[in-house]
């Protein structure tokens, strides 16, 4: 599902966020990607979207080379790949089915099934009673959930998810797993960048862990 | 198709409504900028419509030496009228030269008395056709009339005509560098705003990349707001536009001195009023666009 060949990216001569990283992950695989601030983590997850492209490398999605894709493209790749961010990225002027609703509506889906499926995600995350509240108006778990029904509502294979408890406690944190857990049962590729170390204690999973830049454990439970 | 268009009208309707202030002021900087440029553009017109009204005096008279006798008048008249350029002329005598001199002097008259009534000499009075209020016309005429003996002295006032269309050349080239001074800051005005509003919105353009929004998806809303935008602006400034009109413009040129009698002040005429309004809609539209290509990014 997703392979990495001898990825580098560097920002400039001096600032190296990833080195020949080789790493290949199955359909259907929960992955965490572990390390220290700075260890290259979002970059990682960065590159995998089309954020940023590689400086050397080669990236293959679904056996499509990604980092050959025009900006044109694009789009069309992150509509296969579902991202969950620590600070939510949500619209706070929006009612919590509008910034659910965003996501199709930007792939042209018509209205009725919009409000179908927006209704379903919304309940997935137990959130179907909040549907005309603000995201600012909620709690900083439900934030966060409204966040991951936004990137589940598209049905993507993969779904990216950067450091996504890092805003929450202990029993949210646990809620959010289990939704990923869910995800990932439905046959949906989970990589979740984290450096919480007790998450992948409690959930054991493959760990990539990276530090400086280097791949330096693929760990299988 | 059509499921597309009623999504972007509906958002760019929405996105007004969510950000009422910064619509606000789009449109009314729009509106400033449109309605500066259109006023200078009404003063422009009317102050020409002045110059081609104080053209219209402009003519050619010539002084018999001895008056015509009856039956060659018709003929001369005739044969000054088929000139090229001349409308019409019409014969003074030196009796009703001496009357007009008599109005002019109005409470002096009385120094006249005594005076032959024969002082001043009969002459024709040659008014010129439309095209031809100027220095080449009334030379081609002077030309003509000058290898006419009958004629002793021809008046054009040669000194005012080279005046006025250096006046007129002029107030062309200030009209032209001012007007392009006034779009230039408009455009300049305009797009930094709608940048401004833009860089308000900026998370939702970045979430829309986000979700796997095309280019297209992302700008035709924007664009489709700025335009709606440019057309409420291009209406305010048309609004702004005939109430100072009606206040202060066509008062102020009936009452100017130098405006000549049955000078009626110029408004923009309906093609005029559709292309302002048109203009505040490209302004919004192309305002919009430039900002956008900034700030939409994949």
């Amino acid at each position: 599902m997703i392979q990495l060949f001898n990825v580098t990216k560097s920002y400039g001569k001096e600032n190296v966020a990833l080195r020949e990283m080789t790493v290949h992950i199955e359909k259907g695989e929960f992955t965490y990607v572990t390390g220290p601030s700075g260890a290259g983590k979002t970059t990682f997850l960065n590159m995998l979207y089309g954020a940023c492209k590689p400086t050397r490398g080669q990236i293959l999605i679904n056996g499509i080379n990604i980092t050959r894709m025009s900006g044109r493209q694009i789009p069309y790749l992150r509509r296969k790949i579902g991202v969950v961010f620590q600070d939510y990225k949500l619209l706070n002027s929006r009612s919590v089915y509008e910034n659910v609703a965003f996501a199709l509506e930007a792939q042209g889906k018509k209205r009725y099934e919009v409000s179908k499926r927006v209704y379903k995600a919304l309940k997935e995350v137990g959130l179907e009673h909040r549907l005309q509240r603000k995201p600012i108006e909620l709690s900083g778990g439900e934030q966060q959930r409204i966040a991951i029904a936004r990137a589940l509502v598209v049905e993507p294979l993969i779904l990216l998810a950067d450091e996504p408890s890092g805003n929450l406690d202990q029993e949210v944190t646990l809620e959010i797993m289990e939704l990923f857990k869910r995800a990932n049962a439905r046959g949906t590729t989970v990589l979740l960048a984290t450096h919480d170390h007790s998450l992948y204690k409690r959930f054991p999973k493959r760990v990539l862990g990276l530090e400086d830049g280097r791949l330096i454990m693929d760990h299988q439970p | 198709m059509l499921d597309n268009i009623s999504y972007f009208i509906r958002r760019a309707l929405r996105n007004m409504r969510q950000w009422p202030v910064l619509c606000s002021a789009a449109i009314l900087t729009m509106a400033v900028a449109l309605a500066t440029m259109a006023t200078f553009f009404l003063v422009v017109i009317n102050i020409q419509g002045l110059a081609t009204s104080w053209s219209e005096e402009v003519q050619v008279v010539a002084y018999f030496q001895y008056p015509p006798a009856g039956n060659q008048l018709a003929p001369l008249i005739r044969k000054v009228e088929a000139f090229a350029d001349v409308k019409q002329a019409i014969y003074i005598t030196k009796t009703e030269a001496l009357k007009r001199f008599e109005a002019r002097l109005g409470d002096d008259a009385g120094l006249l008395e005594g005076v032959s009534r024969d002082l001043l000499p009969a002459s024709l009075e040659i008014s010129l056709k439309s095209g031809s209020h100027n220095r080449e016309g009334v030379a081609r005429v002077v030309a003509e009339l000058k290898k006419d003996s009958r004629f002793d002295d021809l008046r054009f006032g040669q000194e005012w005509l080279e005046r006025f269309e250096n006046f007129v050349d002029l107030l062309k080239f200030v009209g032209l560098v001012l007007g392009s001074f006034f779009l230039l800051a408009a455009l300049f005005i305009v797009s930094n705003t709608i940048k401004l509003t833009l860089y308000a919105r900026r998370d939702e353009l970045e979430i829309m990349a986000l979700v796997g929004a095309t280019k297209r998806f992302i700008q035709i809303p924007f664009l489709l707001e700025g335009a709606l935008q440019g057309l409420a602006s291009g209406v305010c400034a048309l609004g702004f536009l005939t109430l100072a009109y009606k206040l202060l413009l066509q008062k102020s040129l009936q009452t100017f001195w130098l405006t000549p009698v049955g000078f009626d002040p110029i408004f923009l005429n309906g093609n005029q009023q559709l292309i302002l309004v048109l203009c505040g809609i490209l302004l919004g539209s192309l305002g919009s666009l430039v900002s956008l290509r900034k700030f939409v990014r994949l």
